[in-house]
């Protein structure tokens, strides 16, 4: 039963997000691509966050956020992409696959925290 | 209104309508249900009357009296009926002429009847004959005048019936010609109507419209619909107009808020600009932007184009502002918080004639009501001079912490200390020099020689220098290890080895120059006068510790005030310098029975450093003694020239040329030139026939041994008199000159004043501007005495 799925297939950065909110009291699952992250998603309801990496092998995430909606239909659950670049292109499809939020690496911890644990709660 | 009218117009001729058809409804009723029906009657009447005569007939032939009985009855029954019928005609009679006619034709009834009854009777009777002949005789007359009158009153029902008819249809056609008028009157109404409407309504309505689009195109709120006429279509414009004067009010303020801000824009000493979506600037911008980045072409370029290039920052921190601003516009504002620590705050920029600009950058979201960025604003700010001068706040201060430890430790020990750490640098350099390799004894020894200097350092607690010893400090203890990081470079340690001696360098020229403790120590009034200034040290720290360092004019500030007090440290007035020598001056007098003279002493603002407060003591001590032994007279000789019992001495300093200029007058006799030439000849200074100008023999004073005193009193003429004021002057590296303040070429007494120059250093302005306010103003006043009149020393 966690609240956060954190979705890269980095495991540095992987690792590093989820014991920063494991840290600040948050219970996280991670996911190693976009599979994995769906698979995940299916198994534990009580997801509300998904924090998710763009480019990654097997399934990548925007597909996968895509796939949430379509697939999954699961309207609830809040998406934020960890990305290294912004294209005009990849934030229209990111708004029609209800994606709420774009965080560019490197990842800062304190700027996001508040938030997070707002959208996890809301 | 005129809605109303219609409704009004029209039911008027639908009421007129319904009456007319009631009319003739009740008309034809009148017709149909009356007059006919009694024409009928009368036609009836004809018949009954048949009946009637019948019937008597029957009676008068009847054979026996059954037959008599029953005809009798028919004639009664049928009497009746004629008189209801009759009775009827009287009833529904409509005119008099027929009233007339049944009256008469009643009276024939009445006679008709008696006869037929009379003949009954005598049949009854059984009178046959008699009853025949009543019948045949009077019966049969009375009904031929009573069909007669019958007959007449049918013409006249005919007659009747016909006018009811004819008036019927007169009727009837006056109703269709009526109406036919009416309807034509109403389509005429109608169509005065339609065109009223148009004229009322449409035309209004469709110049309203006009009116109504010009305005939103034109955009000219001040303009209004004229209201012609006060109904539905006056009240919508009065409601149009109402709502452009709204309009137009919030455009008036909508304006001015434009305007404030474009004004803002115009003047604000800060670049603002704002970035649309794609990280475009947008065209609105403030002006000063184009004097920070000093170029025009701002709008529409990228912030990588036009603020982020010829910066040090690379690549990757550009793609990841990029990254971070192209996040946040036009996504929700939690967007701007995730990524906002990726927007640079610093940056240098090569300007491209190569100068560096430092500029400030403060980012901030614009929302709209849905919380989504629609546009980022940046606010830049150059801060090269802030920081120019924060640096420069930051070396004073530092400069005052230096000044606050060397002061914390006396003179000597700070000497000593100075000397031992010079010792070890050169010690250490040495070492480094000798070795071009790697050896652990030399590191050692480095080491042990480096530590000294730091433990020395902190225990005096001076706590600047002890950092960059530690620098080096750490450096030879890295190399001296088994396995060391690092390895032997000469060339880095000398480098390093100068930054310590820099250091140390900096206390000593710190604690020479702004403290004036040059050498191992001189106990006294120096270092008490500068545990005054201690005070003043700490409260200056502190008041560039708490500077704000984003505000420029408070910086410019306290950077001056720190500024001055680093100036004027070591500093004193010329009159605290000589004020031993002025406490002196009533003994003086007395000693040589004269009046205390008055000292004039006029500093122009500057001081003078107490590093040469000694050469300028010993130095006034002879003028001073010199003017009042040779210059002043006795009070009996001044009250016989007419000159106040008490003399004057002025002294003036100023800063000339860039030297320190002295210059001292006294209002006494002047210059004993005749006696000075004597006495020259006296002492063989110069051949008896010697041709020498005023200036030249004025020299002579500064001879070795040359004395002019008639009898060696104890205050001057020691024969170490002008001499020896010129070599302590000397030794300063200045000169001094008597210069002649009078035309009287060749007389036995001239006016002089005497002036010492001394470097420029020497003397300190208090306040910057003010000093070369009083040195501009104290040139002009010099440029008086002629520069031939000058008697330079030696």
């Amino acid at each position: 039963m966690a609240q956060v799925l954190m979705v890269d297939d980095s495991s540095t950065v992987r690792n590093e997000v989820c014991d920063f909110l494991k840290s600040n009291g948050l219970t996280v699952t991670p996911a190693i691509d976009g599979k994995d992250g769906l698979d995940k998603l299916r198994a534990d309801p009580a997801i509300r966050l998904v924090i998710s990496d763009v480019n990654m092998p097997n399934m990548d995430g925007l597909t996968m956020a895509e796939k949430i909606r379509g697939e999954l239909k699961n309207a609830a659950v809040h998406v934020i992409m960890l990305t290294t670049e912004n294209s005009p292109a990849m934030k229209e499809r990111g708004k029609a696959a209800g994606i709420k939020g774009w965080i560019v690496k490197p990842f800062n911890g304190g700027a996001v925290l508040a938030t997070l644990k707002k959208l996890v709660t809301a | 209104m005129l809605v109303v009218l219609s409704f009004v117009a029209i039911s008027a001729i639908g009421g007129y309508a319904v009456f007319q058809s009631r009319g003739n409804a009740s008309e034809v009723k009148t017709v149909t249900e009356g007059i006919v029906p009694s024409t009928l009657a009368s036609s009836d009447l004809v018949a009954q009357l048949k009946d009637v005569q019948l019937a008597t007939m029957n009676l008068i032939a009847a054979p026996d009296q059954n037959i008599a009985q029953q005809a009798q009855e028919q004639l009664t029954a049928g009497k009746a009926r004629l008189q209801a019928g009759l009775d009827y005609q009287l009833k529904h009679a409509d005119s008099a002429t027929q009233r007339g006619l049944i009256q008469e034709a009643h009276d024939s009834l009445q006679d008709y009847f008696s006869s037929i009854d009379d003949a009954a009777r005598f049949k009854l009777a059984g009178k046959n004959d008699l009853a025949n002949a009543t019948f045949y005789a009077g019966v049969s007359q009375y009904q031929v005048n009573l069909q007669q009158n019958i007959q007449a009153l049918r013409v006249e029902k005919s007659r009747s019936t016909d006018a009811a008819t004819a008036a019927l249809n007169q009727n009837l056609s006056r109703t269709v010609t009526t109406l036919s008028g009416v309807t034509l009157i109403t389509v005429l109404a109608l169509f005065t109507m339609g065109i009223l409407l148009y004229r009322q309504i449409t035309r209004p309505i469709s110049r309203m419209q006009h009116m109504m689009s010009e305005i939103a195109t034109s955009q000219d709120f001040t303009r209004r619909v004229p209201v012609d006429q006060q109904d539905e279509i006056g009240k919508s414009i009065i409601a149009f107009n109402t709502m452009i004067a709204k309009i137009e009010e919030n455009s008036i303020l909508l304006k001015q808020k434009t305007n404030d801000i474009q004004t803002m824009l115009q003047n604000i000493p800060q670049g603002i600009l704002t970035l649309t979506e794609g990280g475009l600037i947008h065209h609105e911008y403030s002006a000063h932007l184009e004097s920070i980045l000093e170029t025009r072409d701002i709008a529409g370029r990228t912030l990588p184009d036009l603020v982020f290039s010829d910066t040090t920052l690379g690549s990757d921190i550009l793609s990841q502002i990029d990254a971070a601003v192209g996040s946040c516009i036009g996504e929700d504002v939690m967007n701007y918080e995730f990524n906002e620590h990726l927007l640079v705050g610093e940056i240098e920029k090569r300007m491209p004639d190569g100068r560096v600009k430092i500029l400030d950058l403060n980012w901030s979201p614009i929302t709209d009501d849905a919380d989504t960025v629609v546009r980022l604003i940046l606010c830049v700010r150059d801060v090269t001079e802030l920081r120019k001068l924060a640096a420069e706040a930051n070396e004073q201060k530092r400069e005052l912490e230096i000044i606050g430890e060397i002061l914390a430790v006396s003179q000597d020990k700070f000497h000593e200390f100075i000397a031992g750490a010079i010792k070890f640098v050169d010690e250490n350099e040495q070492l480094i020099r000798e070795h071009a390799k790697h050896d652990s004894e030399t590191i050692a020894q480095l080491f042990r020689n480096m530590h000294t200097i730091k433990g020395n350092a902190r225990t005096y607690g001076l706590h600047n220098l002890t950092n960059i010893v530690h620098e080096a400090e750490q450096t030879y203890d890295a190399l001296r290890k088994p396995n060391p990081d690092i390895a032997w470079d000469p060339a880095s340690l000398r480098e390093e080895l100068a930054g310590v001696r820099a250091a140390i360098d900096r206390y000593a020229r710190i604690n020479e120059v702004s403290l004036g403790r040059k050498g191992p120590g001189r106990r006294g009034s120096i270092e008490r006068y500068l545990m005054v200034e201690k005070a003043q040290i700490q409260e200056t720290l502190h008041r560039l510790e708490t500077v704000n360092t984003g505000n420029l004019h408070e910086l410019i500030a306290a950077r001056n005030a720190v500024h001055k007090i680093l100036r004027l440290l070591g500093t004193e007035e010329i009159e605290e310098t000589l004020a031993g020598l002025l406490e002196s001056l009533p003994s003086l007098a007395d000693e040589l029975g004269k009046e205390t003279p008055l000292v004039k002493i006029v500093d122009n603002g500057y001081v003078v450093r107490n590093q040469a407060s000694g050469t300028l003591k010993n130095v006034f001590m002879h003028l001073f003694r010199n003017s009042m032994d040779h210059g002043l007279e006795s009070p009996d000789e001044r009250v016989a020239l007419g000159k106040p019992v008490a003399g004057t001495i002025r002294l003036a300093m100023n800063v000339v040329d860039k030297q320190l200029q002295l210059r001292m007058s006294d209002d006494g006799r002047g210059l004993a030139l005749g006696r000075i030439r004597e006495r020259a000849l006296d002492k063989g200074l110069i051949e008896a026939d010697a041709a020498l100008s005023d200036e030249e023999i004025a020299r002579l004073i500064f001879r070795p041994g040359f004395s002019t005193a008639a009898k060696v009193t104890e205050v001057s003429g020691r024969g170490v008199g002008m001499d020896a004021v010129q070599s302590f002057i000397k030794r300063e590296g200045g000169q001094i000159t008597l210069r002649f303040l009078d035309e009287e070429v060749g007389a036995d007494f001239r006016r002089f004043e005497t002036v010492v120059c001394l470097p420029e250093n020497i003397a300190i302005a208090v306040d910057a501007g003010a000093g070369s306010a009083a040195t501009a103003a104290a040139s002009v006043a010099e440029a008086k005495p002629a520069q031939q009149n000058s008697v330079a020393g030696a």
